[in-house]
């Protein structure tokens, strides 16, 4: 369910203005977790929206969502033994099963803090077997929206560029993100690893 | 203000009709470790105080001044802690369900250390006897839900007026519900 679907024919250069964009993304501009998400959709749609040769990863996503079910799962099933088998003789169980969670827990925090990182996409470039990783980070009461862009080839070489502007920079008054500030700085990004990447 | 607010639940429904099926399938999980949590912190608790329930709410005015109605005990039910006549503790009578709060007045001891104790409120002029079940004169060491180790005066206040008001507490168990799965992080 992706917010805009685009429909465009080879060789057509794409103008993003209000008027085209399908779905007007509104925000409120003095929440910041929200602002983050907003501008996070914005640039993973900017970045795969006219590349089609970037297929999306859900790799890191997923590991996310099993570790989460594989915990909730734990817990389920220790209070419907415990509900079948009244407390002094489900105590082994529970034991085992209050420390699975927390252990659980514990590794998904880990997963999010080490590995994720603020990665919101992952893609791949199928023929010329590329990884691209999108991550930000916005900092709680501050304005800074840091992009960070990173490409790994092949051989495991990985280059990154980053782009640290006020999040005020892609928003409007009214907390309307709008698409083409996003894009340029995106492109701005996604041109300047490319063009290194030829180079060499 | 109340303009604002209605915008900020508008924008909230906004971000929740973006979000894809990953995306809500997270919200929904997160919303689901938060219960987890707190149910695995209070096993946890069980498995390490050894009680069925290891925090109970003073219901009743029959421990005063010791307790009064809406104080929160801990308690504790260590096998190897012997019972002993002056010690507060909470036992279930055979067929109910609701933790007494008592005192224990007269023990008898056997050598293979089974007990059977009687019962009787601070604040009461007979002892529990009428509380017991039919024919019952004593209770014994299974009866007992845990000791009192602890106490916070008031905090269970909250407890007693959720029971009370059944309606009040799904009113706002529901709203937190909305709020955790609406929003993003």
């Amino acid at each position: 369910m992706t917010k805009k679907e685009d429909k465009t024919q080879p060789g057509e250069e794409i103008k993003y203005d209000s008027n085209s964009c399908l779905q007007l993304v509104k925000v409120n501009k003095w929440d910041g977790s929200a602002v983050k998400h907003a501008l996070d959709d914005a640039v993973k749609t900017c970045l795969l929206g006219d590349r089609p040769h970037l297929k999306e990863q859900f790799g890191l996503v997923n590991t996310r969502l099993a570790l989460c079910a594989l915990a909730v799962g734990v817990a389920i099933m220790a209070h419907a033994w415990d509900y079948t088998h009244p407390f002094p003789q489900s105590r082994p169980v529970l034991m085992f099963s209050v420390l699975a969670y927390f252990a659980l827990m514990g590794v998904l925090t880990l997963h999010t803090s080490f590995r994720e990182k603020g990665t919101f996409a992952v893609a791949v470039h199928k023929e010329k077997e590329r990884t691209w990783e999108a991550s930000s980070d916005m900092k709680k009461y501050d304005d800074k929206y840091l992009l960070t862009l990173s490409v790994r080839d092949a051989k495991g070489v990985q280059r990154e560029l980053h782009s640290a502007k006020s999040c005020a920079a892609y928003i409007d008054t009214n907390g309307i993100i709008l698409d083409n500030l996003v894009a340029n700085e995106v492109n701005r990004l996604y041109n300047s690893l490319s063009a290194e990447k030829k180079d060499k | 203000m109340g303009v604002a607010s209605m915008l900020q639940i508008d924008e909230m429904l906004g971000d929740f009709n973006r979000m894809n099926k990953r995306q809500s399938l997270y919200q929904v999980l997160s919303f689901a470790m938060i219960v987890s949590s707190a149910l695995m912190i209070w096993k946890g608790l069980m498995v390490a105080t050894g009680s069925e329930s290891p925090i109970v709410v003073v219901l009743s005015g029959s421990m005063e001044p010791a307790f009064h109605r809406g104080d929160l005990l801990f308690l504790t039910n260590y096998k190897e802690d012997p019972v002993r006549v002056g010690e507060i503790v909470v036992f279930k009578v055979e067929g109910r369900d609701i933790p007494i709060v008592h005192r224990v007045i007269k023990l008898h001891e056997k050598e293979d250390g089974s007990v059977k104790f009687l019962t009787k409120g601070d604040n009461n002029n007979v002892d529990d006897r009428g509380l017991y079940a039919p024919n019952q004169l004593w209770l014994t060491k299974k009866d007992i839900v845990g000791r009192a180790r602890g106490f916070l005066p008031y905090v269970g206040i909250i407890t007693i007026f959720m029971n009370e008001y059944p309606k009040v507490k799904w009113a706002i168990l529901s709203i937190l519900a909305i709020f955790v799965l609406l929003h993003r992080e």
